[in-house]
């Protein structure tokens, strides 16, 4: 068969695939831009005709929405910053300085990529408990802040940096910190960049710790309350309100994916997807 | 949970200054350490301490609410022994793994074959079924709830269209796991997609040039140059996938919430539910203990599988 | 900047919390709080949810200490995992509604205020309770709830239907029936008389059918727990025969097992089944619905489990109000919710109107109370009405049991199986009731 014939019908076939792909989105963007009046007589066709912005009103007005927008952001906020800082400070230990017992502690910090995060989910929540600060933004970040994945990334960088970028500053460790604030970091923007997408993802994403540890509706994030919103409608009683409450919540998302997708993309590569 | 390293152990940097070899050692530990300080902080109180308060609790009846705690050896192991709805959960979720991991893989691995052209409408078309990856797991069920209800869905809407009888997909017994897994797919085919892609393009080209000069057809290029030059690949990808989906939890819970009669609740699920609905933390510790022992052994088969590579 | 603002908001909160007091309400009932919206004339509400909110709203709005009650509203599904995920997470609410047969796991492990003294000091009449509710909210000889009402299981009855079918005695009233094989036979002569089905039960992940299977357990005077021993009885032959007549009658189609909550009270209240299996709270809604024109249901009457075993018992529960005790107790706050408890225990009769029994003796023979519909065609029920022993775990056994007993209709498990799979999970859970 012609080479560029088959390439056509592969492209229309995927072509197709990807339109059926997105059908799920674009009709729940239509009913989120339908009047209540209109969902309750039918729920077809994907042109929102009447439309209104009715649902995104109410949902700025009277739900807790807004609200756990802003927990959303101080988490992944919170988390993302504290993950590059945590894993490119030790990441530059584990790569740079030949201190005793590097070996030994980078085996048992890696050893944690094995501990699924639903194995400490019990005795995490019982630690927060005893310490009184569950539904806070300390108890939403900190146990995020634990995973190695980070860590890993940074040596595996740091380490492809030519060693010659420091030799100069073989001095004492003040020189050492300040080489590795103003050399090193701004060197490392690239990874850093990848490593501080996948945490913002990471954690606007987060389900099941956010669901245990934030109890109290002015704590859920995003994702938490979408859950409870789940819940708590008749799917047949404010659907346009649901649908509208879903599209808020992923638009934020969907734009961070349009403007750094090729960082997205890349990174998967590097880490695996984790 | 992944390492697709290839050498894992940071190489031994050469000595600072042989001259000054004790005061230069005790430099550098305190700046090692200093700079592992803040993560070996977290990493211990919130990694490692909850991982053995788990084990330990595992060993105790042991309530989320209120202070009881009793020690009682491995009675909570022996009754996981006899518990129907673990068994019941563990195959659930094996099963769930088994078949969703496969599907993503080959769904992946079609679309980056489809789509690995540099056109433009081709990076499009990637971005468009890598995209529902990066929404949340409510915003995933709740668009699928939607579109699998029966009374207003859009597969509903689309069966009454042809005349057919709409199906209550998360209400049957048959149809709820299906539906869980196509929403899983959908969720996460990108993710495979987009490894695939980074696969495919570590294949020298001058391989495909050499092909071309032989005129081998399309079917033989891929039978004997992709998929072989992908081996590597597709087992990390099957590996991935396995653990990602070994750990469902999000879409039974939101979406059928177990039911109907317990054919969809995988073992994440009630580890949630023992701890937080029944106040058996001991017991649920003790099944978080398995799930640890089977994806440790995932972990594990990964890490070989990452370290040939690197050979 | 935003958290900025954040935080001023949230001094200014405080300062002004200073003012009045606000407490937490944690409730199930269901959200109406938009539908229900600045109504305070309780007359307008209908239903648990209507009543409860608008009772709040009218609090709030009217009462002099500055109080305001902050209703969080949680589906009833996952009520009691959110109520002890605050409870374990040191976060409590102010007040929780909470029924009797939940309340030995709170009191035993100590989580409840003692309410006796307090109750004397804000005037609530404990005197004044039913023997039976202040005995359920009793233990260690201290109150710790409010008893709100009895609530138990009923049949809603489509009289019309059994008039089409025959089924009728020599007033013309529904004919119910007095065994096992007349219920069989009436649901048969149902289908072929007018095509209905005799039963709308929801049955999908629904606990009304394991209520059912309670209640024909104790009418052949068994039960599915040793209350002295703590030990599950499920395998008993009175357990077997009870599931056993369940499964018979979903598979002579006499109910759909498909149906959930809501469709079940719509088949009921579209004229397709003639006995909706249901609590008291259903029957203002349904009589509000069998007035309107366009209902199926036209001729709508409630009755009396009828007993098909010989003795008398129907399920039954009661609502209560708790205080949880707080990590850091607040004299203010604790003072405000007592306040709304006096509140709630003075429109015990407006609460009534939902179908529940009042609790309140002084209530209970109150005209109003007799003048309000159906109310003389359940009067055995509150007689007859019988519950678990207090023993503690009461929920995780009434989730096993849905789990077990559904799914011998739902996905056609064998009953014995399903009931020695119960008494094994039964068993487990018991175990740290007998330590204790």
């Amino acid at each position: 068969m012609n080479r560029t014939l088959t390439d056509r019908l592969i492209l229309a076939l995927v072509v197709a695939a990807a339109f059926v792909w997105m059908m799920p989105m674009l009709w729940v963007l239509t009913l989120s831009l339908k009047p209540n009046e209109e969902l309750v007589r039918s729920t077809n066709g994907i042109i929102p005709w009447p439309r209104t912005l009715e649902h995104f009103a109410t949902l700025l007005r009277v739900s807790l929405t807004p609200r756990w927008l802003l927990n959303s952001v101080v988490v992944a906020v919170g988390m993302t910053a504290a993950t590059l800082l945590l894993s490119s400070l030790a990441g530059y230990a584990f790569a740079r300085i030949d201190f005793p017992g590097r070996r030994a502690v980078f085996l048992l910090v890696m050893a944690g990529l094995m501990v699924p995060e639903q194995a400490i989910l019990v005795p995490l929540h019982a630690m927060f408990a005893d310490w009184e600060l569950h539904n806070t933004y300390f108890s939403l970040i900190a146990p995020r802040l634990a995973g190695p994945m980070g860590v890993f990334l940074m040596t595996q960088f740091f380490k492809a940096v030519p060693r010659e970028l420091e030799e100069a500053a073989e001095l004492d460790n003040a020189g050492r910190f300040k080489i590795f604030w103003s050399v090193m970091l701004p060197l490392s923007r690239p990874a850093l960049t990848t490593l501080g997408i996948f945490t913002f993802l990471f954690a606007w994403n987060d389900f099941l710790w956010p669901v245990v540890t934030a109890t109290q509706p002015e704590m859920y994030t995003l994702s938490v309350g979408l859950g409870s919103l789940q819940g708590n409608f008749a799917m047949s009683e404010g659907l346009g309100f649901l649908m509208a409450s879903a599209v808020f919540a992923s638009a934020p998302m969907l734009l961070l994916y349009v403007v750094f997708q090729r960082y997205i993309v890349q990174g998967i590569a590097i880490t695996g997807g984790k | 949970m992944s390492v697709q390293a290839t050498s894992v152990v940071p190489v031994q940097a050469p000595e600072a200054g042989s001259r000054n070899g004790s005061l230069a050692r005790q430099r550098n530990a305190v700046a090692g350490y200093a700079f592992l300080a803040p993560f070996l902080l977290f990493y211990g109180v919130f990694l490692l301490y909850p991982f053995a308060l788990g084990l330990w609790m595992s060993l105790h009846d042991w309530e989320i609410v209120g202070d009881y705690r009793e020690y009682i050896g491995f009675l909570n192991y022996v009754e996981l022994w006899d518990d129907p709805y673990f068994w019941d959960a563990l195959k659930r979720t094996l099963q769930f793994a088994a078949m969703t991991a496969p599907a993503a893989t080959l769904l992946g691995l079609v679309l980056a074959l489809a789509l690995q052209k540099p056109l433009r409408i081709y990076a499009a078309l990637r971005a468009v079924f890598f995209a529902s990856n990066i929404f949340s797991v409510t915003v995933v069920t709740l668009v699928w709830a939607m579109v699998l209800n029966p009374d207003r869905g859009l597969i509903a809407n689309g069966l009454r269209a042809v005349g057919l009888q709409p199906i209550a997909f998360l209400a049957d017994k048959d149809w709820a796991m299906p539906a869980l897994m196509v929403t899983s797919l959908w969720w996460t085919a990108g993710l495979p997609m987009a490894l695939f892609l980074a696969g495919l393009q570590q294949i020298p080209p001058e391989v495909y040039e050499a092909a071309r000069l032989d005129k081998a057809s399309r079917w033989a290029v891929l039978r004997h140059i992709t998929l072989p030059a992908l081996a590597r690949t597709t087992l990390l990808v099957v590996v991935l996938q396995t653990v990602m989906h070994l750990q469902v939890f999000g879409q039974p819970l939101l979406m059928t919430r177990g039911g109907p009669a317990n054919s969809t609740r995988p073992l994440v699920q009630l580890i949630y539910e023992t701890s937080f609905r029944d106040w058996r933390s001991g017991y649920a510790s003790a099944v978080s203990t398995v799930l640890f022992v089977l994806m440790f052994g995932v972990a594990l088969l990964q890490f070989r599988l990452s370290r040939q590579e690197g050979e | 900047m935003k958290m900025k603002t954040l935080l001023l908001a949230a001094m200014l909160g405080t300062s002004s919390a200073q003012a009045g007091t606000e407490i937490t309400l944690f409730r199930f009932f269901g959200g109406c709080s938009d539908a229900y919206a600045n109504v305070t004339d309780v007359t307008k509400a209908v239903g648990e949810c209507g009543i409860v909110q608008v009772l709040t709203n009218k609090f709030n709005a009217e009462n002099t200490d500055g109080i305001t009650v902050k209703t969080q509203s949680v589906e009833w599904g996952v009520y009691y995992d959110r109520l002890s995920a605050n409870v374990a997470g040191r976060t409590p609410p102010d007040i929780a509604v909470m029924h009797r047969s939940v309340l030995p796991n709170y009191q035993v492990r100590n989580l409840l205020l003692p309410l006796g003294k307090d109750f004397a000091a804000v005037g609530i009449d404990v005197a004044d309770f039913v023997p039976a509710a202040r005995e359920g909210v009793t233990a260690n000889g201290e109150l710790w709830a409010l008893p709100f009402d009895l609530h138990a299981l009923l049949w809603h009855v489509n009289a019309d239907l059994f008039i089409q079918a025959g089924l009728v005695d020599e007033q013309g009233q529904p004919k119910l029936p007095r065994s096992p094989a007349e219920l069989m036979q009436h649901a048969a002569t149902m289908k072929a008389k007018t095509g209905k089905a005799y039963f709308a039960i929801p049955s999908g992940a629904d606990p009304m059918p394991s209520w059912q299977y309670l209640s024909w357990v104790w009418q052949q005077g068994g039960n599915i727990v040793d209350a002295q021993k703590k030990e599950a009885l499920l395998e008993s032959k009175e357990s077997r025969e009870a599931l056993r007549l369940l499964d018979a009658l979903y598979a002579a189609g006499a109910a759909n097992p498909q149906h959930d909550y809501a469709a079940a009270q719509q088949a009921f209240l579209a004229g397709d089944a003639a006995v909706l299996v249901n609590g008291t709270w259903g029957v203002d809604t349904y009589a509000a619905q069998a007035a309107t024109a366009k209902s199926g249901l036209k001729n709508y009457v409630v009755r009396d489990m009828p007993s098909l075993y010989g003795r008398e018992a129907v399920w039954s529960d009661s609502h209560t109000w708790v205080m949880p005790k707080q990590p850091k107790p607040d004299a203010a706050k604790q003072k405000a919710a007592l306040t709304f408890l006096k509140f709630l225990n003075d429109n015990s009769l407006q609460w009534a109107r939902t179908g529940h029994l009042p609790v309140r003796v002084s209530v209970l023979q109150s005209a109003p109370m007799k003048a309000l519909p159906h109310r003389a065609e359940y009067t055995r029920t509150a007689t007859i009405a019988t519950a678990l022993p207090p023993i503690q775990y009461q929920r995780a056994l009434g989730d096993l049991l849905v789990n077990e007993l559904n799914s011998t209709w739902l996905v056609q498990k064998d009953p014995d199986k399903a009931l020695a799979d119960s008494q094994r999970a039964a068993a487990s859970i018991l175990r740290r009731s007998r330590r204790r």
